[in-house]
């Protein structure tokens, strides 16, 4: 039987009292990637923002279940703590606090049994090996000044040392060359072996290096279409006015 | 002029408008109290040179105060290279005042560690680096939380010498500081920062002024606070660029941080530039806790106080940023941490 690890039914929801989404209906399971690809302004964001519980956005009707419970009683760091991630399109940058301390604050935080000391560095290190970071980094101020590649590399390396049964990668593709894509792509897929994985891009050229299972397009902020890797491929050549009866 | 023939400044005059004279004198505005002496000790070997003052010396009432009240002043010649000194600052009795003077002559680097319970307590250090030199001063104030505490600063930094001058502010109930540098010499400069955590009903007014008589110098300064419960920060700065100090470069920020709704900060830089081709630039900002920030920490498993405890952590060492000095960024670093830590477990 399928480990069922996100469940969301009918949701609808309301930025500022607009409409974004309306109506999304997923459900993904342990070892699955699901892509969704969408227009900007489709709602794929506010997707992945809801799920993590963000609180400029407001739920007005459906429900998200994460392992079966409702995920609506719990506070975003109820969440993360209970194994949820997310990758932010544009992470907040926190001056005067070091990198270095925000991991072990944070991995002290979401991890059962977090490693101590000599092992956490251990593990930081080839963490930040296998994403080609230089240790210089653990001493700079959380996203401060940070390249666009930079931000989205901290972001993986996060997700690797916190270990997520759910990950949501919201554009971790963008800004990123070539090189850095594949190095992510990698981080992705070593992580995706034993959770469930959400991705949202624009483009096919991470899809090329993270496989995924389900391709979803969003327009409208509905999920009007769900398909396999060969969906990716026809977004990406043919666009999405062939799915939009409404353009 | 002696303090007893002065006129008490009014509340129009910008060093006097948030913190009044009698709200920081520590009995009876006519009255010149009977004060203990605070102790200053180096935990090295040195020894301070112990010299009378001069009478009569200042004509700004809170300096003509403490010279007034206080005794003798310890004096410390620095020539050449040395290793960071420690220069504890111990207050005791029920009012106290001391008097410190450093004289650099080589690259320093000089840690004033202020504490005790005294009601009142007033300082008034002096300072001079001359040509060439260099030096790093910290000043640390973890004074008892009911003690009212006044301290004055003067400082000359004379041709291509350097200052690097950082405060922690996180003890005293009211407190009262007017920091005063004149960059004296073509090629001088000041690195400043002020970092003061402003917890319950703590009042803390910071005043530094720079003045600029010469072209080619330098100043930053960079003042950040975090203010809790009711507490009331004021930062006020007086940046003043001489008609003939052309090229020089002066930047002054203040930046609060508003961690409740009964906490209130003023940030009040002041320019005076008298001469045409200078670079000077000031920015003050005021806020709550970014609400992104806050999300971002709290997605990677943070409490909203750890978050709220880290975000002010970073705001409040972001001080140190202009600072170079890695001896004096470690030891302010270190202390800010601690005390923080300490009021986390409160």
């Amino acid at each position: 039987m399928a480990d069922e690890i996100l469940r969301v039914e009918n949701l609808h929801v309301n930025v500022e009292g607009t409409p974004i989404l309306k109506g999304v209906n997923l459900t993904i399971n342990r070892g699955e990637i699901h892509a969704i690809m969408g227009r900007n302004g489709a709602g794929k964001s506010t997707l992945a923002n809801v799920v993590m519980g963000h609180p400029a956005y407001e739920i007005t009707q459906g429900s998200i279940f994460y392992q079966g419970q409702p995920l609506e009683e719990l506070a975003v760091f109820e969440r993360a703590r209970a194994g949820m991630f997310l990758s932010f399109q544009y992470p907040a940058s926190i001056p005067g606090v070091q990198v270095g301390t925000f991991l072990k604050k944070s991995v002290s935080s979401v991890r059962e049994n977090p490693p101590k000391g000599r092992e956490f560095r251990k593990e930081l290190t080839a963490a930040m090996e296998q994403l080609s970071m230089d240790k210089s980094f653990l001493s700079r101020y959380v996203n401060d000044g940070f390249s666009g590649g930079e931000k989205k590399r901290l972001e993986i390396l996060q997700m690797l040392l916190l270990q997520p049964n759910l990950a949501l990668l919201d554009e971790t593709d963008s800004g990123l060359d070539i090189d850095a894509l594949r190095i992510v792509a990698q981080g992705i897929n070593q992580v995706a072996q034993d959770s469930a994985c959400l991705i949202i891009t624009h483009y096919q050229r991470l899809l090329d290096l993270v496989k995924p299972d389900f391709v979803h397009a969003m327009i409208d902020g509905v999920i009007i279409r769900t398909g396999g890797p060969e969906l990716a491929l026809r977004l990406e050549d043919q666009g999405y006015d062939w799915l939009d009866v409404t353009a | 002029m002696n303090y007893l023939q002065m006129e008490i400044p009014p509340r129009s005059e910008h060093l006097w408008r948030y913190t009044p004279w009698p709200r920081i004198h520590p009995s009876s505005i006519d009255e010149v109290p009977n004060a203990d002496t605070v102790v200053f000790t180096l935990k090295q070997n040195d020894s301070f040179e112990i010299i009378e003052q001069p009478k009569d010396a200042h004509d700004e009432i809170a300096r003509a105060f403490l010279q007034s009240a206080g005794g003798t002043t310890n004096r410390l010649v620095i020539n050449g290279d040395s290793e960071p000194l420690h220069i504890n600052a111990r207050a005791s009795g029920h009012i106290a005042i001391g008097h410190l003077d450093l004289d650099v002559r080589g690259s320093a680097v000089v840690f004033v560690h202020i504490s005790g319970e005294p009601e009142w307590v007033g300082v008034h250090i002096t300072g001079k680096v001359h040509p060439n030199a260099q030096l790093s001063f910290g000043f640390i104030n973890e004074l008892d939380s009911n003690t009212k505490f006044l301290r004055c600063e003067d400082w000359v930094v004379e041709r291509d010498a350097e200052l690097e001058h950082a405060t922690l502010s996180v003890g005293g109930f009211r407190c009262k500081s007017d920091l005063r540098s004149t960059l004296n010499g073509t090629g001088a400069s000041i690195r400043q920062s002020v970092t003061v955590n402003a917890v319950g009903p703590r009042h803390d007014d910071e005043h530094v002024e720079i003045h600029h008589r010469y072209g080619h110098t330098n100043s930053d300064l960079v003042m950040n606070s975090a203010c809790s419960g009711s507490s009331h920060f004021i930062g006020t700065g007086l940046l003043t660029i001489a008609e003939n100090a052309n090229k020089s470069d002066a930047s002054q920020v203040f930046r609060n941080l508003l961690l409740s709704e009964k906490a209130r900060a003023e940030a009040i830089p002041e320019l005076e530039v008298l001469a045409d081709d200078v670079s000077a630039a000031h920015g003050a900002a005021s806020a709550p806790v970014d609400k992104n920030q806050m999300h971002y920490l709290m997605s990677r498993g943070l409490s909203p106080e750890e978050s709220q405890a880290l975000i002010v952590n970073g705001f409040l060492l972001n001080a140190f940023s202009n600072l170079t000095n890695k001896h004096l960024i470690e030891e302010m670093r270190t202390r800010l941490t601690v005390h923080l830590e300490c009021e986390l477990k409160r």
